[in-house]
């Protein structure tokens, strides 16, 4: 867990401690060993006049090595009392031998929370996108409203294109909409600009508690801000790269992001089940326009997926899914491919079923994650054909539309969670 | 002579009569016995319906994924079936405690090899159900997997597992139970060995071209969505 050891911790110490830390969270390439230190120094000299009270920079890289021991810090200011900012530069240490990408993640999000909770750092700055399209100003856009105008979360907006960031626009951003009364667009990241307080706020939640039972942090971070009343903003960020989805494991993803997402969801529900509505957060900075969309997306496999799964989980799915739920599905998987839409309240009471399942262990928790997929196919597909020549300000007022339902049947889910065995046609 | 044949026959009665006598008492235990586990048996089947129905056992042993335990029980209630159960096994023991009291070292020996075997029974029983409950779980595991790789045989192969799994949970049930013996364990070898054998030949040869065009769909299905299709889900 320590990215830094101790000694070179009381060093920074002992040198007035640090302001200001950023975990550069994506592997860099061995073309462009350096680049994520580059970019957080040509972000930290283009914009000292706006930083200058930050005086030294702790940078956490991931350079590929997962190095468990600290490299030798690199100081641009000795002393540290000149204009541009002292910068010291440490290794993530190596994740475990048996964690996955994910865990491993997960991993270097606490390490660097660790390193700013022990200095007492003013900001935290973690950049977990592909370093491909990420640039000085986003680490900017990050840290400027913490430090700047007092804001404790700072959640990014990225520029997409009406095919992107469809897990965020059917389940995340909503279903936080509706939970937290925050209208964050991306409440998972997974770039994110954090003041001291939420740091200690959200290292806190977890002290004590096995490491099993650990929160995971990409998702816990935007519901511990606003279950702690602490201060939310967005900042354009532009567009984020991603690599392809990879359909034979999308249920792995679907699994590795809604599991910890319902576990949170758990971990909270006394402060949501009290929340009604939504407000906007401020948002910084100008939004890009997309790039052009690359035409049509063929939903005939993505119908096909889902009328599969209405054939062969219907076992499953009545385990999770109400009577009533289930016959929708069937009446779905029957229509043919111009007339195929998803109703918003439908995907919303099968969002908030799942999330009840998960909770209730109704079946294994993989196997209940696993089995949405279909039904998330289904979403996409009625999606797509839905928005197939939407405009941009189509696809917001969709979306819109979407969030709206997550709220309207928010009554819904807190009586099916405060009564599961009440009866439920 | 006749005086002695008398006497011959009234010992003989005599000797019936006091060993008719010696049994009594064993069959008046035995009676007891029976008499009390029914009590228990009912108090018990009393207490545990009642708390089975307070915690919906019915409904939540379908959640827990053993729907079928409603078929296979009385009047489709997995409750009566546990009831019933417990009811039989506190009868069984109150009959095995009343043979136990006739003081016959057949009955005994009867009685020591029963509780002897008892081991066996319930290593069986949890065998059976570790199996029963991996093979759903398995089964499960397999059809969602299926299902999202888009396989349109998704039901068969969890079929095929959940039967495998049985099918090897039974053998081993079998021989924990010491029935049938080498018999079992040669059939289950047939059985398991062909399955495998039908499955490596299908596979192999006979449905060659058949699951390479399968694959080289799947394949071309995947990388087709790579390429074409813009979507990201983060």
């Amino acid at each position: 867990m320590d990215a830094i050891s101790q000694p070179e911790l009381e060093r920074i110490e002992r040198a007035g401690g640090a302001d200001l830390v950023v975990g550069i969270l994506d592997p860099e390439p061995d073309d462009q060993a350096g680049a994520a230190v580059a970019m957080v120094r040509e972000a930290l000299t283009e914009l000292s006049a706006d930083l200058s009270r930050v005086s030294r920079v702790v940078v956490l890289c991931n350079n590929g090595t997962h190095a468990p021991v600290a490299t030798a810090p690199h100081l641009d200011s000795a002393d540290g009392r000149g204009q541009s900012p002292a910068v010291f530069i440490y290794n993530l240490p190596a994740p475990g031998p048996a964690e996955t990408s994910e865990p491993s993640m997960s991993h270097a999000y606490r390490s660097v929370f660790a390193v700013g909770g022990k200095l007492g750092v003013r900001a935290c700055g973690v950049i977990a996108s592909e370093l491909r399209a990420v640039t000085p100003q986003w680490i900017y856009r990050l840290i400027q409203p913490v430090l700047e105008l007092e804001f404790d979360l700072v959640a990014p907006r990225y520029t997409r294109h009406k095919m992107q960031g469809l897990l965020n626009r059917s389940v995340l951003s909503p279903l936080h909409r509706a939970l937290y009364g925050e209208q964050l667009h991306n409440p998972v990241g997974p770039d994110f600009g954090l003041s001291g307080k939420l740091l200690h706020r959200a290292l806190g939640q977890d002290a004590g508690s096995p490491r099993r039972t650990e929160s995971d942090p990409v998702v816990s971070i935007a519901p511990t801000a606003a279950c702690g009343g602490f201060r939310v903003c967005e900042s354009h960020l532009g567009a984020r790269t991603q690599p392809p989805t990879d359909w034979m494991n999308l249920s792995s993803l679907l699994a590795t992001v809604l599991g910890p997402y319902f576990i949170e969801m758990e971990r909270q529900a006394a402060f949501w089940q009290r929340i009604r509505g939504s407000i906007a957060v401020p948002g910084f900075g100008l939004s890009e326009a997309a790039s052009e969309d690359s035409g049509p997306v063929d939903v005939r496999r993505m119908i096909e997926s889902f009328q599969l799964g209405a054939q062969n989980l219907q076992d499953v799915w009545g385990l999770i899914l109400p009577p009533l739920t289930l016959l929708e599905l069937r009446k779905l998987s029957r229509l043919p491919q111009d007339q195929f839409r998803m109703p918003d309240d439908l995907w919303v009471r099968i969002v908030y079923d799942f999330a009840l399942g998960h909770r209730l262990r109704t079946i294994s928790r993989d196997h209940l994650l696993r089995s949405i997929t279909p039904l998330y196919l289904g979403w996409i597909a009625s999606y797509a054909l839905e928005m197939e020549s939407a405009g941009p300000a189509d696809i917001e007022a969709r979306i819109e539309r979407l969030a709206r339902a997550y709220e309207a049947g928010k009554p819904y889910l807190v009586s099916r969670w405060r009564w599961p065995d009440r009866f439920n046609p | 002579m006749w005086d002695q044949v008398g006497q011959a026959l009234s010992q003989s009665m005599n000797r019936m009569l006091s060993q008719m006598a010696s049994l009594l008492p064993g069959v008046v235990a035995l009676i007891a016995a029976l008499l009390v586990s029914t009590l228990v048996a009912w108090v018990l089947a009393a207490i545990l319906g009642r708390s089975l129905t307070s915690i919906d056992f019915d409904r939540r042993v379908a959640q827990w994924g053993f729907p079928a335990l409603a078929e296979w029980s009385p009047a489709k209630s997995p409750t009566l079936l546990a009831t019933r159960a417990i009811a039989w096994t506190a009868m069984l023991i109150g009959f095995l405690i009343g043979i136990s009291a006739f003081d016959v070292a057949l009955t005994s020996q009867f009685v020591l090899r029963l509780f002897a075997y008892l081991p066996n029974v319930l290593a069986a029983v949890v065998v059976l159900a570790a199996g029963s409950i991996v093979a759903r779980f398995l089964a499960r595991s397999v059809l969602i997997g299926a299902v999202n790789m888009n396989l349109q045989y998704a039901r068969l192969l969890s079929a095929g597992v959940k039967w495998l799994v049985t099918v090897l949970a039974v053998a081993m049930a079998l021989e924990h139970l010491s029935v049938g013996g080498g018999i079992i364990r040669l059939a289950f070898g047939i059985l398991f060995g062909g399955i495998v054998l039908a499955l490596a030949l299908a596979v192999g040869l006979g449905s060659k071209e058949l699951v390479s065009r399968s694959l080289d769909r799947e394949a071309s299905k995947t990388s087709s969505q790579h390429t074409q299709e813009p979507v990201g889900h983060l």
